[in-house]
């Protein structure tokens, strides 16, 4: 095990007009026996971030540290690096035995073939293909030949782990299976991890801490506590949760306490009790309370609120203290279960709300309803894809 | 079984198979005339050379003129050694330097190696006798006229390219990240190549070899020019049937049947990576 560092990473592909930014300045520390997720859409620069690491893409510029060494100058082979490609790379070849034996055969770590043997079996068990292990790589399917790809790293030992999307091509029901079965792995004492992945849960579920990329550029690092609570712009507030956080788009300005009541009762949308905050977040004759935003009144800033933060106001009636109501009509109904997805139309923006099914049991398409907002379940962005958090 | 008339093509496409398979066939048969015509002469006699297309009676005396079987004297065997020699060396040198290059080609782009695969693919398509005067005068100064040394050194024009050139888009096929893996699993670079890649490319070794072999094997030029008796080739020693007196044109024929046969033989020795040599990246894993 060793700590991984990534210090500045620049990488550009090709030149003239067609050159690629792939990685901007990347840095990030990953400490020994840490669980490291970085997430991000594809084409952000995750799998080549991994490869620097590894050894295989040489960045223009920047540093990448294994142990507090410096390994510019040492090959891919004596990094002591276990790689899971995300299109596998197993040897066609060989069976599946022989290409998880692999890393162990090698001339650099040799082992007895007692030890080969008990290794793979033990680890091919796991993942549930120890009865395959004399097939063809070439007989095998997709979701198959990612785990035997898993495997060949989990074998062996190494400085750390590089796993480049290992759960994508696996079904939806076995992806859950192995999420689990990495998390008890990992719990159990797992050698350093960068793992990449554009899926949030598996971010959510297995990291220590995750990164978030996009073009080429860290935008966050942090708890998978921390990039819920408190993303650090809109863009990674976007990136976690399903349905997507809503966003509406709106301006600053300083509240107006006991005002603002008379004026949103003539209106008829926003309704609240006044706050001690000094700013309103208002949009389209909405206002809604908000303390300690670090940015001056008249910003033009976009609210984020989660659609499980949501709650839904049928009927007429005021909304409970504490709460703002916007009114709007159901555009979109989901059953799910026990769930319901309402896409709510307020104004020009559409809103989804994530309700309990018994709770809107009668709602139907079109219907009037209220959306209840709790203040404090907020996050101000400053407005653009990558806007800055200004709450606290 | 489905209704059989969901199987059976229709009348259409029936009677553009079958034309189809005439026009092969057609082909096929056209195709052979030559060689048909080649092994007939190598069965006549002297006197029915000229005069006949199938009616005569075959006889072997060719072939053991040729042999020397009958007495007469012949160096056939030898030049055929002489060629087997040089189409051989030239063969093993060509991929010995070749599978390196081709491996750096397919893997490295660094600047002007464009050109210089082009400049190598270039020795192909210019006519080798361009350069065949001024190289049989750099032959007859450096001593390398007429010998075993010389020819297969000669023939690295011929060969190379192909080796190069062809192992190169095998190469370009395999996925580098297969290597890759290979690194991180503890191999070195040269570890990875042997252990790995090489035996994936074999059906292209295999291919290239036979293209290779049979080029080296054909050529007419070279060892026309550059050799006398020491190293000359089976191609030119046909030649000397020609001269003199009577031209025999049967004898020409039966040395050239038996020299037909070492690149058919290799063919029918690795037929079975040729098929897959031959297909290689024409088919989707």
């Amino acid at each position: 095990m060793a700590a991984i560092s990534v210090d500045t990473l620049r990488k550009t592909f090709g030149r003239g007009a067609g050159v690629v930014t792939a990685l901007d300045d990347v840095s990030f520390d990953v400490g020994d026996g840490e669980f490291f997720c970085l997430l991000g859409p594809s084409g952000a620069g995750k799998t080549t971030t991994l490869k620097s690491i590894a050894g295989l893409v040489e960045p223009d510029k920047g540093a990448v540290r294994i142990g507090g060494q410096d390994v510019a100058d040492v090959e891919p082979t004596h990094r002591n690096l276990a790689m899971c490609f995300e299109s596998y790379a197993l040897y066609p070849q060989h069976n599946v035995f022989d290409n998880m034996a692999s890393p162990l055969r090698s001339p650099r770590l040799r082992m007895p073939a007692a030890d080969v043997r008990s290794r793979v079996g033990r680890i091919a068990d796991m993942l549930g293909i120890g009865h395959l292990l004399d097939r063809s790589v070439t007989q095998l399917s997709n979701g198959q030949r990612q785990r035997v790809a898993l495997g060949r790293v989990l074998v062996r030992p190494a400085h750390a782990y590089l796993l480049d999307e290992p759960l994508a091509h696996l079904d939806a029901k076995l992806r859950a299976t192995m999420r689990a079965e990495l998390k008890a792995i990992s719990t159990d004492g797992l050698t350093t991890t960068v793992y990449v992945t554009h899926d949030y849960v598996e971010a959510l579920s297995l990291a220590d801490r995750i990164g978030v990329l996009r073009e080429g550029r860290i935008l966050q690092v942090g708890t998978p506590r921390e990039m819920w609570a408190s993303p650090a712009n809109a863009f990674v507030a976007q990136a976690f949760g399903k349905p997507r956080i809503n966003m509406l788009a709106g301006g600053l300005r300083t509240s107006r306490d006991h005002a603002s009541t008379s004026e949103s009762a003539s209106s008829g949308l926003g309704r609240s009790a006044p706050r001690d905050g000094t700013h309103a977040f208002v949009a389209g004759g909405v206002e809604i309370p908000l303390r300690d935003i670090d940015a001056p009144p008249g910003e033009s800033v976009q609210l984020a609120v989660r659609p499980r933060d949501l709650r839904l106001h049928v009927g007429a009636g005021d909304p409970p203290p504490g709460k703002v109501r916007l009114d709007g009509v159901v555009y979109v109904l989901e059953h799910l279960g026990r769930q319901t997805e309402v896409t709510v139309q307020i104004g020009e923006s559409l809103v989804s709300v994530v309700a309990p099914r018994a709770a809107v049991p009668t709602l139907a398409l079109d219907d009037k309803v209220g959306v209840l907002i709790d203040p404090s379940t907020t996050h101000v962005f400053l407005s653009g894809e990558e806007g800055k958090r200004v709450s606290p | 079984m489905t209704t059989p008339t969901s199987t059976r093509p229709t009348a259409k496409k029936r009677l553009t198979g079958a034309v189809a398979n005439t026009a092969l066939l057609a082909y096929f048969a056209f195709s052979l005339i030559p060689v048909a015509f080649i092994i007939a002469l190598s069965l006549k006699t002297n006197s029915e050379q000229t005069t006949t297309y199938l009616s005569f009676t075959p006889t072997f005396e060719n072939y053991s003129t040729v042999l020397g079987l009958d007495g007469g004297g012949s160096s056939y065997l030898r030049f055929f050694g002489a060629s087997l020699i040089t189409s051989i060396g030239a063969v093993l040198v060509s991929l010995l330097i070749g599978i390196p290059a081709a491996y750096a080609a397919a893997r490295h782009r660094f600047k002007g190696s464009e050109n210089l695969m082009f400049t190598l693919l270039s020795f192909r398509f210019a006519p080798e006798l361009i350069v065949i005067i001024p190289l049989s005068v750099i032959y007859q100064q450096l001593g390398l006229y007429d010998t075993f040394f010389g020819m297969i050194w000669v023939l690295q024009l011929v060969t190379m390219p192909l080796v190069v050139w062809i192992l190169r888009s095998f190469f370009r096929d395999l996925p580098v990240e297969l290597e890759q893996a290979a690194l991180l699993d503890g191999y070195t670079r040269r570890q990875a190549f042997l252990k790995l890649v090489l035996p994936l490319v074999r059906p292209g070794i295999a291919a290239v070899c036979l293209l290779a072999f049979i080029f080296a094997w054909n050529n007419f030029i070279f060892p026309f020019t550059l050799t006398s008796s020491n190293a000359q080739t089976v191609t030119v020693s046909s030649l000397a049937f020609l001269g003199g007196n009577q031209v025999r044109f049967n004898l020409v024929a039966a040395g050239a049947v038996m020299a037909a046969l070492p690149p058919l033989v290799l063919a029918l020795l690795i037929q079975r990576y040729l098929v897959r040599g031959l297909s290689f990246g024409a088919v989707k894993d």
